[in-house]
């Protein structure tokens, strides 16, 4: 290190204050709603060379600590000071992650020299495009997402640039919107600069060049001596969303983690092809993707909370991220509901790490619940309501000392709901119940936190129900060490009713007065065998309504008479059935395990094998015409070994000539 | 003679502020706390003052008193077994909340435990909308059977919040009425009683927690009636809220959900006084205890309010003086992390076992070390001699850091005050970012047995070149209890467009509130003087989903509601759309009434120079220096005096490092500059 540890951590307290404050102003001064809602905007310092050395904790988004700058700082010629710079465009640099996500950032200067950059994001709720608000699962090139400016000067000198201030305007569906919030993101940039001057003024200006390296080295120190202390070892871990695209097949994201000493390869070989929808997660092939190091970060971080968070953390690991695939999309692939996939990433690296770790890191957390959107004319009003809701988020997984928490948490912690006394005031709707889900919670020694519900009544005509990110209707989230998977979650019209329809990971539908929605997200995954869970605990459970009594005997062995546990019977019923569980570390759900029945390791292994030979453009539509051989292919000839994905992928090259005309890639 | 009497009963001291209304002097005192045995050091303090100055229970003429029995009870959870009835379909109100978790990097970040648990909720069916009409009547036999369930869990109170309730009540009457008809043993409290807001799930925490303390916090306040009347103290006695005002300890009985946050409250109240004594119109007041710093924002000499304060773990949503609680006190423990980097806090050897100088047993350093083995401390007793310290055994803990840091002990010493002043920084720095304001025009209040110690650090950092550090800066909020108004807050949700329409609907609302107001002061608080009903409304931009509280008139048109809501929305957040269309959603009104207040007077000025009693070496900056040790009761306006320098009094010390200067001003409150300014 190169400057005193005193100092060190008095200059990391004023680099964080500095980002906090910047956080703080665009929050404050934002027009948009969108923003003050949801938190999804980010603030931070970068080196000279793009690295993020501070970001606020207080405020804003979890997903960028990790987030390098140089890329897009690169693709700008040269900086005067007063310039800032913007970009929205997922293809140029990889630094932005979805068009909606206006990214900015401003050199600071100190006697001609640039000292460091003040950075950050705003989600805009529109940036133009085919759809309202730029995000579908319908849209499959990126063009539909909306207006993107590649790396620009919205600020040259301090002077405006009403050129690309008026291109940005005209496309967008909420001009006022765009505009106040891109103010507020200015105003944060220059409270950055006033602090970073202040800080060389305090520090003097050569600390402050070294302090701020010294402040990577430091969470880059703090990372590797939490990894150190994980077994070496290679860790795979794969996991599937529902649907690539709506009513599509199942899409695998493959991982293999390789623990050497304090370092980390995330080699991600084996995903599926990237998607003709919208989650594809647009890396660029980056070794240290931010998108990437979302998972990582959440779990060094739960590992020890003394971890100061920056970019520095990201220098102890590299990814392999095939081109073509899921997690490296060629452009113009569509990336706008990388939320989704990246939620479902996320997961996977926990999947790896727990296996590291399994006694300090908890099961699979809930997700698969949507963000909710009503839009309805109001009938006392007569105008148009556009709102959000909810989001349904779900649990956390159960983990080695506790259950989970119930109805949100792990990596959904930042989200907030509406109340409901102001969703009936503002939107056209009665709600019916909210709150957790009985019995949704993977059972557990330690209990998967439960899924939220949603349970609504229509009350005026076309009412529009949008439900962006659902997913978990087949493929649970894991429990682990014998606990088990979180339950499935569920979207239904008018349910109980004779015109029920299970809507599946339907993400939009058009609902009349008198029209019933009921909602729910997945459960949480348990943590160690549920026949070892506390009596007590079960008991209590059921008392609050979290388990029935039905689920206490099934799930955990408990038998509860007039209130009370007999444990003369529980000892008894749970010594019958000590021999039931499955020995397995992970329990995937009987979705997964149904799936796997056909889709063996081998078999999926050989598909990804072979799509890989194929030109891009053809491998979605290859996967497509072999996942629908593979449904119906007789029983007899499922050997499990690959061999019959060989058989059928070569009948569906024979099928096409035209493939032999594209050239492979 | 006649006195009147500020009390306030923190975690270790019992401040008591002493106005003697003939001479006008103030007097001082601290007692050691008896949280075992609450209201005693009430009495022991009444012996003590009249031991001290003669001052006899009967010739108390006014007594105002806050307590921490009610914040105590949250975080020791040691309240009633309160149970919940809430709509059916609804019940995991307290579970759910508002789904956010404290730390969101963190996978086991876990919201605290409800102070209900969800095995004692019971469902409710019938249903308010929201226009306050009933879809469902309310189903009277399940209340019936939800009074069999407390029972059967042993319940001894129950909190009924129902859906929408803020806007229609009956449902939420109606079971109380039963409940008191059917278990008149119950205590019972409606959401829409304690507070009556949009949002179920802030209403009804705010009832949970008030319900959750309000019996034990009653039986204190009888107990503490009875005490005093015993003790011949014939003077009603008040209880200090949290929005800083008082009212009589016979309403706190049943409002113990507005006098949560006295302490903290009244504290802001007396630093609010100082900064118009001084003339100072914008300041930040900085109180620091054993365990947090307090921060508030003074601006026009006024203090801010807000909403979701934290009482323990959970946020009470009533009208508050607004303050920002950080982590760090005099007893924050240093520590040095696997990397070899010092930090400070946010552990706290707090007020046991205390700073390993009070000799109490503890070991780890603190900051207070910190301050002894620079110098600063140690020089005196603290706390009216109730503490003593040992130099030896803070320089033994500050050892334990010097040498796996390979530092002398005084450049430890002196890094854990810079680091710990720099995590104030930050924590501040967040707070005026928050309200777009500027420290460096302001000045820092400083008081709180730790504030006039830190001040000057944190005046540095924060680049402030001016503190006032009042003449009673260790009891500060008895002071401040004793010139505060009566006051109350009340709330309508009307939930409006504004137009001239609904403006009706407005002005009708404010009358009633008006009545109410006029109703609680003058009957329920017996107050015959002038009252003063302040109007605001909750107002925002249709589409905003937070408010702004908007300053109205009496009876403003709609054009002067919009405009005054424009500029209030420019001045926060630097911008206003005068296009777009507002709403109100809630009817604001404060009532106050000012009881006869202490005047108090201009001190005689100084006849010479001011002298140091002794000299102090101190280390600041990397260097031993000489700096002076002066006694405050010798100080006098016109005194000056340049640091470092070391100002010792009964229930503080103040450190003045080098480049600051000390004049006293005409009340005796130590102005403290930066040198050359």
């Amino acid at each position: 290190m190169a400057i005193d540890s005193v100092t060190l951590e008095i200059l990391k307290n004023h680099c964080r204050a500095a980002a906090e404050s910047m956080a703080f102003t665009l929050y404050r001064t934002a027009h948009s709603t969108f923003v003050k809602e949801t938190e999804d905007f980010t603030t931070g310092l970068t080196t000279p060379d793009g690295e993020t050395f501070a970001t606020p904790t207080d405020l804003g988004a979890t997903w960028f600590v990790a987030l390098n700058y140089k890329n897009v700082i690169d693709l700008i010629d040269h900086y005067d000071e007063g310039d800032i710079c913007l970009t929205n465009d997922p293809y140029s640099g990889y630094v932005c992650t979805h068009s909606p996500d206006m990214h900015i950032w401003k050199p600071v200067f100190h006697e001609g020299e640039i000292i460091c950059f003040v950075v950050g994001h705003i989600h805009n709720t529109d940036v133009g495009g085919a759809v309202p608000a730029s995000l579908s699962r319908t849209l499959s090139e990126v063009h539909q997402e909306g207006i993107r400016i590649p790396p620009a000067k919205i600020l040259e000198q301090g002077v405006i640039n009403d050129d690309v201030v008026s291109i940005l305007l005209a496309n967008v569906r909420m001009p006022e919107q765009n505009w106040g919030d891109l103010k507020a993101q200015i105003a944060a940039m220059n409270t950055g600069e006033r602090r970073v001057h202040e800080m060389i003024a305090k520090f003097g200006v050569e600390t402050f060049k070294e302090g701020i390296g010294d402040l990577l080295d430091y969470a880059e120190r703090q990372a590797r001596t939490i990894v150190a202390d994980l077994p070496d070892g290679d860790y795979v871990f794969n996991d599937y969303m529902d649907e690539d695209v709506a009513n599509g097949y199942p899409c695998r994201i493959a991982m293999k983690m390789t623990i050497d000493g304090d370092e980390l390869l995330f080699d991600f070989t084996g995903s599926d092809p990237q998607i003709e929808g919208s989650v594809n997660i647009p890396t660029g092939g980056e070794v240290r993707h931010v998108l990437m190091m979302i998972g990582l970060i959440y779990v060094l971080y739960s590992l020890d909370t003394r971890l100061f968070l920056n970019a520095g953390i990201a220098r102890i690991c590299r990814c392999i991220l095939p081109t073509g695939t899921i997690v490296n999309p060629k452009f113009p692939a569509a990336v706008g509901l990388r939320t989704l996939s990246v939620q479902r990433l996320q997961a996977i690296i926990f999947g790896a790490f727990v296996q590291a770790a399994p006694d300090r890191l908890p099961a699979s957390p809930a997700s698969g619940g949507p963000i909710m959107n009503v839009n309805a004319i109001d009938n006392a009003t007569g105008r148009r309501v556009v709102a959000s809701i909810d989001p349904i988020t779900g649990g956390a997984g159960g983990n080695p000392w506790q259950d989970g928490t119930d109805g949100s948490g792990a990596n959904s912690s930042f989200l907030k709901n509406t109340p409901v006394e102001v969703n009936e005031a503002e939107v056209p709707i009665r709600i019916l119940r909210y709150g957790l889900a009985p019995d949704s919670g993977g059972p557990g020694k330690h209990r998967g936190g439960l899924a939220t519900v949603l349970h609504f009544l229509s009350q005026a005509p076309n009412t529009k129900v949008t439900a962006r990110n659902r997913d978990r209707t087949r493929f649970t989230a894991w429990g682990v060490r014998g606990g088990r998977a979180g339950a499935p979650s569920y979207f239904l019209l008018n349910p109980g009713k004779t015109n029920e329809v299970n809507l599946g990971n339907t993400d939009i539908l058009t609902i009349d007065p008198g029209d019933e929605v009921l909602v729910a997200s997945g459960g949480a995954g348990g943590w160690g065998d549920p026949l070892e869970r506390d009596p007590g605990a079960v008991l209590l459970d059921v008392q609050r309504g979290f388990v029935s009594l039905d689920a206490a005997l099934r799930d955990y062995g408990v038998v509860i008479t007039d209130g009370a546990v007999d444990m003369t019977a529980t000892s008894d019923f749970r010594a019958s059935r000590s021999d039931e569980g499955s020995g397995e570390f992970f329990d995937y759900g009987s979705g997964r395990i149904e799936f796997d029945h056909l889709w063996t390791d081998g078999n999926y292994a050989a598909l990804t094998e072979l799509l890989r030979g194929l030109p891009v453009h053809w491998r979605f539509f290859v996967k497509h015409r072999v996942f629908e051989a593979m449904d119906v292919l007789d029983a007899a000839q499922r050997l499990g070994d690959g061999s019959e994905v060989r058989t059928i992928f070569a009948d569906v090259i024979a099928r096409y000539p035209q493939l032999k005309q594209a050239a492979p890639q | 003679m006649s006195y009147r009497i500020g009390v306030d009963i923190g975690g270790t001291f019992t401040d008591f502020c002493v106005f003697d209304e003939d001479s006008g002097a103030l007097h001082t005192l601290k007692v050691l706390s008896t949280p075992e045995r609450p209201g005693e050091e009430v009495l022991a303090g009444m012996r003590e003052l009249e031991r001290r100055y003669s001052i006899r229970p009967a010739d108390v003429s006014y007594f105002t008193h806050g307590t921490t029995v009610g914040v105590n009870t949250v975080i020791q959870r040691k309240g009633i077994n309160l149970c919940l009835f809430t709509t059916e379909h609804f019940e995991d109100v307290l579970e759910v909340a508002r789904l956010k978790m404290p730390d969101p990097y963190d996978l086991f970040s876990r919201r605290p435990e409800p102070l209900v648990g969800r095995e004692k909720v019971f469902s409710i069916p019938g249903r308010m909308l929201f226009d306050g009409s009933e879809d469902t009547p309310l189903d009277e036999d399940a209340v019936r059977v939800a009074i069999a369930g407390v029972r059967a869990v042993g319940g001894t109170g129950i909190v009924v919040a129902l859906l929408h309730s803020y806007r229609n009540p009956t449902h939420e009457q109606r079971v109380i009425e039963i409940v008191q008809a059917e278990a008149p043993e119950l205590f019972v409290l409606s959401s829409a009683d304690v507070w009556p807001i949009i949002r179920e799930y802030e209403r009804t925490v705010t009832a949970v927690v008030a319900g959750y303390v309000q019996p034990r916090v009653s039986h204190y306040l009888t107990s503490l009636q009875a005490a005093l009347a015993e003790a011949g103290v014939s003077a009603e006695p008040m209880i200090t809220k949290s929005n800083g005002g008082v009212m009589t300890a016979e309403a706190g009985k049943t409002r113990c959900a507005q006098m949560l946050l006295s302490g903290t409250a009244s504290g802001v109240i007396g630093a609010c006084q100082i900064a118009r004594m001084a003339n100072v119109e914008n300041a930040l007041s900085l109180d620091i205890g054993g365990t947090s710093a307090d921060v508030a924002v003074v601006r026009l000499g006024e203090p801010q309010y807000g909403v979701g304060e934290m009482i323990g773990d959970f946020p009470i949503h009533i009208p508050t003086v607004s303050v920002t609680s950080i982590g760090e006190g005099g007893g924050s423990i240093a520590w040095v992390d696997p990397q070899g980097v010092l930090k400070v806090g946010p552990e706290s050897a707090g007020s046991t076992p205390g700073p390993a100088c009070y000799g109490q047993g503890g070991t780890q350093p603190t900051i207070t070390d910190a301050f002894v083995v620079s110098g600063f401390l140690g020089n005196t007793g603290l706390g009216y001699g109730e503490v003593s310290m040992d130099k030896d055994l803070g320089v033994a803990a500050i050892t334990t850091l010097a040498e796996p840091l390979s530092m002398s002990v005084e450049d430890t010493a002196e890094a854990i005050i810079k680091i710990a002043v720099s995590g104030m920084y930050l924590e501040v720095s967040k707070m005026v970012s928050r309200y777009g304001i500027d420290p460096r025009e302001m000045s820092l209040v400083a008081f709180g047995g730790a504030g006039p110690m830190l001040a000057c650090h944190v005046a540095q950092e924060l680049n402030m070149r001016r503190i006032v550090v009042p003449l009673t800066p260790g009891v500060l909020s008895a002071f401040g209890g004793l010139i505060a108004d009566i006051k109350n807050d009340f709330i309508r949700t009307v939930y409006l467009d504004l137009d001239e329409q609904t403006a009706i609907t407005v002005h009708e609302g404010f009358a009633d509130l008006r009545r109410d107001a006029l109703a609680w002061l003058r009957d329920e608080q017996g107050f015959e003087g002038e009252a003063t009903v302040l109007y605001s409304a909750d107002m925002r931009y249709r589409g905003q989903s937070y408010e702004i509280d908007t300053v109205l008139g009496a009876d403003s048109s709609v054009a002067d509601m919009e405009d005054a809501f424009h500029r209030e929305h420019e001045r926060l957040y630097e911008h206003a759309d005068r296009d777009a269309p507002v709403q109100i959603i809630n009817l604001r009104m404060v009532v106050l009434g000012e009881p006869p207040k202490p005047s108090l007077p201009k001190l005689p000025p100084a006849g010479g120079e001011a002298l140091a009693h002794k000299m102090a070496y101190v280390y600041s900056n990397g260097e031993w220096r000489h700096g002076g040790i002066y006694r405050r009761d010798q100080l006098a306006p016109g005194h000056h005096f340049a640091g470092p320098a070391i100002i010792t009094q009964d229930d503080t010390t103040t450190c003045v490092l080098d480049g600051f200067t000390v004049t006293i001003d005409d009340y005796g409150n130590l102005i403290i500059e930066v040198a050359g300014a």
